[in-house]
């Protein structure tokens, strides 16, 4: 509804944004200066100037930042896929075989409900302080997602459209891939778009537990060497990646869903 | 295209229906309809009118008696049947041809011809230049006339239509009509019209039946000789067409009034009388 939008309501989104930086850059000097004063140890807040410094020096001087996300960006993109694929494949064959559904329901009940972090030691001990340890992880959580969002979306079909294509000749196979499928993807699409998220969430774990690469394990060893500017660095990073993530799936579901 | 054989007739003999114990929808029901032939069911809610067509589309599994679509039992999805329903059921996702298009997809027609079938359909029913909007885009009534293009694109010489422009506004309604009387005589297929507007049905038909609420039973068939072509809007000032109104409205009124002694039943009594009070003043304008 953006080109809808009122120009009162337009000069007030500007206030708005204006609020919001003006309390940032606040905030930010605030920030700073506590920390000059050593109100509380920078130990414990790290400093933003040095922050900052922290970002320039790792995305444009020794690109450690860079190099270390890329690794965490193979990992999310194999974890987003597999689950995607996964969880697509087996929602699909659950609405269509619902006695598939009843046959697993038990066993991906318990799967689904356990902290998957707490498969991590197991993932390590099977694939390897490696890549592969921490796409498994990834997965696990994205296909559980992108699963329950497929059956759900396929579930609430209209089923006016089931009678009419029934009416119109169209086969049992023609009515699940024309019918059903199509009007679940939105649904589905909004799996994806957390599932996205919670892979990049189960690879960061990974790599906090065990690994020689990534963002995760950069954060785990400036933790652990008390660069405190390093993780606040990181963590800023990381929230940019994630948003940056997030809107270009909404970009690519917007797209296909024109029609919306 | 000009149907007329005895393939495309519809025979209804002595059919019961019943949902659980306690409602019986449809009471010995009795009703020939020859083919080209356009005849509708009226009566009030809950006389039966819908379960009927459902039993003829093949929707419903027939309990009691006989029934033939064009010689053959009631099957859905059969080619030589199409059928329409109050809501548009247009998929949000095609585009207004892509949802014309989609009987003959399901059905096997070529690509080339179903396109060029789609096309001219669209134009009869007033949309040439909406071909490639999506149904978001187009108002309830453009959204009905796509539906209809939709049933119509199908060389279906059977069309089965279940109050098909019941969720329009009164002035969109007349409009779709007379499209789909135009329609229709292009092609005289036998159609089956449910409604529960009585002018809608004299104006449209070939025939009109009155059915009684619970259970339905047939009160009167009535002959409706209006010559044709006819047209909505003329129709709402020919004498002759009042007249014809006036006697369905009789017996429909015999319909009501025997709904209306039966006490048991007072919540549907009040919908009856919410129709009657509508019919009256449908008669009045």
């Amino acid at each position: 509804m953006k080109n809808g939008t009122l120009p009162l309501a337009r000069g007030q989104n500007l206030t708005v944004l204006i609020w919001q930086i003006l309390t940032l850059v606040i905030f930010i000097l605030v920030w700073e200066w506590t920390s000059i004063n050593r109100m509380i140890d920078p130990l414990f807040i790290g400093q933003p100037s040095k922050i900052f410094a922290y970002l320039y020096d790792s995305t444009f001087g020794d690109q450690k930042l860079l190099k270390e996300a890329a690794w965490t960006l193979w990992a999310t993109s194999w974890a987003f896929a597999l689950g995607s694929l996964g969880g697509l494949a087996f929602g699909l064959l659950f609405v269509a075989y619902p006695a598939l559904e009843r046959f697993f329901d038990p066993l991906f009940a318990a799967l689904n409900a356990l902290p998957r972090i707490a498969l991590a030691p197991l993932f390590l001990l099977w694939f390897g302080l490696g890549v592969t340890s921490k796409i498994a992880l990834g997965t696990s959580l994205t296909f559980f997602i992108v699963l329950n969002s497929t059956v759900a979306g396929a579930r609430s079909v209209d089923q006016d459209w089931l009678t009419l294509s029934r009416m119109l000749g169209a086969s049992k196979t023609e009515v699940f891939f024309k019918v059903t499928l199509v009007s679940a993807v939105p649904t589905i699409f909004s799996g994806f778009r957390l599932g996205l998220i919670y892979a990049l969430l189960g690879v960061i774990g990974g790599e906090i537990i065990a690994s020689q690469h990534g963002l995760g394990q950069l954060l785990s060893y400036l933790a652990g060497t008390f660069d405190t500017n390093g993780v606040f660095g990181v963590l800023f990073f990381l929230a940019i990646l994630g948003v940056t993530l997030t809107q270009g799936m909404t970009a690519i579901e917007k797209h296909l869903l024109r029609w919306r | 295209m000009q149907i007329s054989d005895k393939s495309a007739s519809i025979e209804i003999e002595h059919v019961n229906h019943r949902f659980g114990d306690a409602v019986q929808a449809v009471s010995d029901a009795n009703i020939k309809i020859e083919a080209g032939e356009f005849v509708s069911i009226v009566g009030p809610s809950g006389c039966g009118k819908t379960t009927l067509l459902n039993l003829l589309a093949g929707l419903l599994d027939l309990q009691e008696g006989r029934m033939t679509v064009a010689g053959k039992p009631p099957m859905a999805g059969r080619h030589d049947v199409a059928y329409m329903l109050a809501r548009d059921c247009l998929f949000p996702w095609r585009t207004a041809i892509d949802n014309v298009m989609l009987g003959g997809e399901f059905r096997g027609v070529p690509a080339v011809r179903r396109r060029d079938r789609a096309i001219e359909i669209l134009g009869h029913v007033g949309l040439a230049g909406f071909e490639n909007h999506h149904p978001k885009a187009l108002s309830h009534g453009m959204r009905q006339r796509v539906a209809l293009a939709r049933t119509f694109s199908l060389d279906s010489p059977v069309l089965l239509m279940d109050e098909p422009f019941g969720a329009l506004d009164a002035q969109t309604k007349m409009q779709l009509e007379d499209v789909l009387l135009n329609l229709w005589s292009k092609e005289r297929r036998t159609v089956l019209f449910i409604t529960h507007d009585l002018a809608e049905a004299v104006m449209l038909s070939d025939r009109v039946i009155v059915m009684s609420a619970r259970p339905g039973r047939i009160l009167a068939d009535i002959k409706i000789a209006l010559p044709r072509p006819r047209s909505v809007r003329a129709l709402q000032k020919d004498p002759q067409f009042h007249a014809i109104y006036a006697e369905v409205w009789g017996w429909l009124e015999q319909a009501l009034g025997n709904f209306q002694g039966d006490k048991e039943d007072r919540l549907s009594a009040k919908a009856s009388a919410v129709l009657t009070q509508s019919l009256t003043q449908k008669a009045e304008e």
